[in-house]
């Protein structure tokens, strides 16, 4: 059984269908992208697994345990912690106030120290701006920041949402190296893309969604490599 | 379009507000030349008044910072607070027709402490009744359920004591210092004592615990806030509590300072707490601290030198001012936005 599962799982905004029977799944140590053109489902998919919806039909089940109705706190202190798409920072606050409100859940103030080191070392541009407002920090600084506060809750699952979306090409290296990093130590993760050709190069695995469907998985290379998926989403 | 149109009322709201402050600024010069005594008199009157008005807007700002709810009912709880000292002081034998001595003091204060506990707990209860279920409706819902919550805890305070001026014990010294200059009381520096006390330890809870910073984050952000795992249910009924706490310290202590008090006291106060709240910048918790003490010094010195039947209207013309050229207030939310 893996990590994170969903099993054909629907999700509604109102009346509108934004997913039908979605079933994925991430495992230990896995990058997982999610790729799919704007409107596809995949943050309504992120949405659903962390708690902000909750599906009509279908279920999610993390660590062997049904979380398909658990509350978005809760979801946070079982390990699947987010960096939201558009970054959602507390825009007013610190930027090590954010890092310390993505610990939030934690209790274990040794450990949260540590982690907040390991965040410095990770991104040592966002140490530099620690005492700064969150508000006034730069594109690139503030994905790095919302990627750190997610690191915080020390998750068993992090997933990233659009975390290259608008940056320069240097800094979506930058956050694509980290994320690789991140898995390396341990640490799945779930990344939602719309850059698809950069997600499937570090992907292990991926899913492509299409208007709410998944259209297509494989790994990594072999979605790379589809004609497909080259004529949708690489542009070739 | 609507960005030029917002610019532009910046602008002339900014030039509007610099031209209506200096011309206040120069009118109080003015006073001060012609009777310093005078003036000074009517400043204390003002801070006093203004003190009691931030405690009551603070309430206000949080509520409206966190769930975007103008908590109409606010005002009434700020009553509430004098109304639940009444039986509390009765029972440590402190009747209405008591007079001030040192052996009241330890009491006083923990009567404060138990007016601050009973209020909130009062308004995490209104809150989870009324306003909770209709967290998803639209706006409009809540705002009359809180107008509605308004008229219940007048009504309730109405039936339980009568619609007359409570007698309050009259626990604090009616000392007075005086020189040929400056006339204050014992109890002016009670009330401003009392409201800057409340205000650092307000601001130091936000700032710097855990929760408070929740507060924070819940109010910039809900949706990012509960993917930090923050109960949110819990920061708002938290939000409420201290809300109430303040307004409630604030009913007591004007109870105290007038040895009066009225089941609709707070349908005023707490209109003129609003447009404190709205002036300093609504969700804005400084700006709510500021708008009341400007709205209490506006207030005293229309009352004391044009006419107290003209505060009300100037008050609420400037609420109006505010809303159409400033919305945001003096000290308003200026997000960065990247």
């Amino acid at each position: 059984m893996a990590l994170l599962e969903l099993h054909g799982v629907d999700a509604f905004y109102g009346r509108v269908q934004a997913l039908h029977g979605v079933t994925l799944e991430v495992d230990k140590g896995e990058i997982v992208a999610l790729i799919g053109s704007n409107g596809a489902g995949k943050t309504t998919t992120l949405r659903t697994i962390s708690g902000l919806m909750h599906p009509a039909k279908g279920q999610v089940i993390f660590d062997g345990q049904d979380i398909t109705f658990t509350d978005a706190a809760k979801i946070v202190q079982l390990g699947i912690c987010q960096s939201p798409e558009g970054r959602r920072l507390f825009a007013r606050m610190s930027v090590l106030d954010n890092l310390l409100m993505g610990a939030y859940s934690r209790s274990d103030r040794a450990n949260i120290a540590r982690d907040l080191k390991h965040v410095y070392e990770l991104f040592p541009r966002v140490e530099e701006r620690r005492s700064q407002i969150a508000g006034t920090l730069s594109g690139g600084e503030q994905q790095m920041l919302a990627m750190g506060r997610a690191l915080m809750a020390r998750p068993k699952v992090v997933m990233l949402d659009e975390p290259s979306l608008g940056l320069a090409p240097i800094l979506v290296e930058t956050i694509f190296a980290v994320i690789k990093e991140i898995n390396d130590e341990g640490t799945p993760v779930l990344l939602v893309e719309q850059n698809a050709s950069k997600a499937l190069s570090v992907a292990h695995r991926a899913y492509v969604l299409e208007t709410g469907v998944v259209a297509k998985e494989g790994t990594g290379r072999e979605l790379l490599e589809s004609e497909d998926v080259q004529k949708a989403y690489l542009g070739m | 379009m609507q960005r030029l149109r917002a610019t532009f009322a910046g602008d002339l709201g900014t030039a509007l507000f610099s031209t209506l402050g200096l011309l206040a600024v120069g009118w109080v010069v003015i006073l001060a030349i012609q009777s310093p005594r005078s003036l000074i008199a009517t400043m204390v009157i003002g801070i006093t008044d203004g003190a009691i008005y931030a405690l009551i807007a603070l309430g206000y700002t949080m509520v409206y910072g966190i769930i975007e709810l103008i908590n109409f009912a606010h005002g009434d709880v700020f009553t509430l607070g004098g109304f639940i000292a009444l039986p509390l002081f009765a029972a440590f034998g402190i009747g209405p027709g008591a007079h001030y001595s040192l052996v009241f003091i330890p009491i006083l204060l923990l009567v404060f402490v138990l007016v601050m506990l009973i209020n909130g707990l009062v308004n995490i209860t209104i809150e989870r009744v009324a306003y909770r279920p209709l967290r998803g409706a639209p706006r409009l819902a809540p705002l009359i359920t809180a107008i509605g919550m308004a008229f219940i805890l007048e009504g309730t305070m109405y039936l339980w004591r009568g619609p007359v001026n409570l007698r309050f014990p009259d626990l604090i010294s009616e000392a007075r210092y005086t020189n040929s200059l400056i006339d204050i009381g014992v109890k002016d520096v009670m009330v401003v004592v009392v409201a800057i006390f409340l205000v650092v330890m307000l601001s130091l809870f936000i700032n710097r615990t855990k929760l408070g910073k929740a507060m924070r984050a819940t109010a910039q952000d809900r949706d990012a806030a509960q993917l930090m795992g923050i109960d949110i249910n819990r920061t708002i009924s938290a939000t409420f509590f201290i809300g109430a706490a303040l307004a409630g310290a604030g009913g007591l202590v004007y109870a105290l300072y007038f040895n009066s008090i009225r089941f609709d006291l707070g349908f005023s106060a707490g209109l003129v707490a609003f447009t404190a709240a709205v002036l300093g910048g609504i969700g804005n918790i400084e700006g709510a601290a500021l708008g009341g003490l400007l709205i209490g010094i506006i207030r005293a010195l229309v009352d004391r030198y044009i006419s107290a039947s003209w505060s009300d209207v100037i008050i609420f013309a400037i609420l109006i001012i505010v809303l159409v050229f400033r919305p945001t207030g003096l000290l308003g939310m200026r997000v960065p936005e990247k």
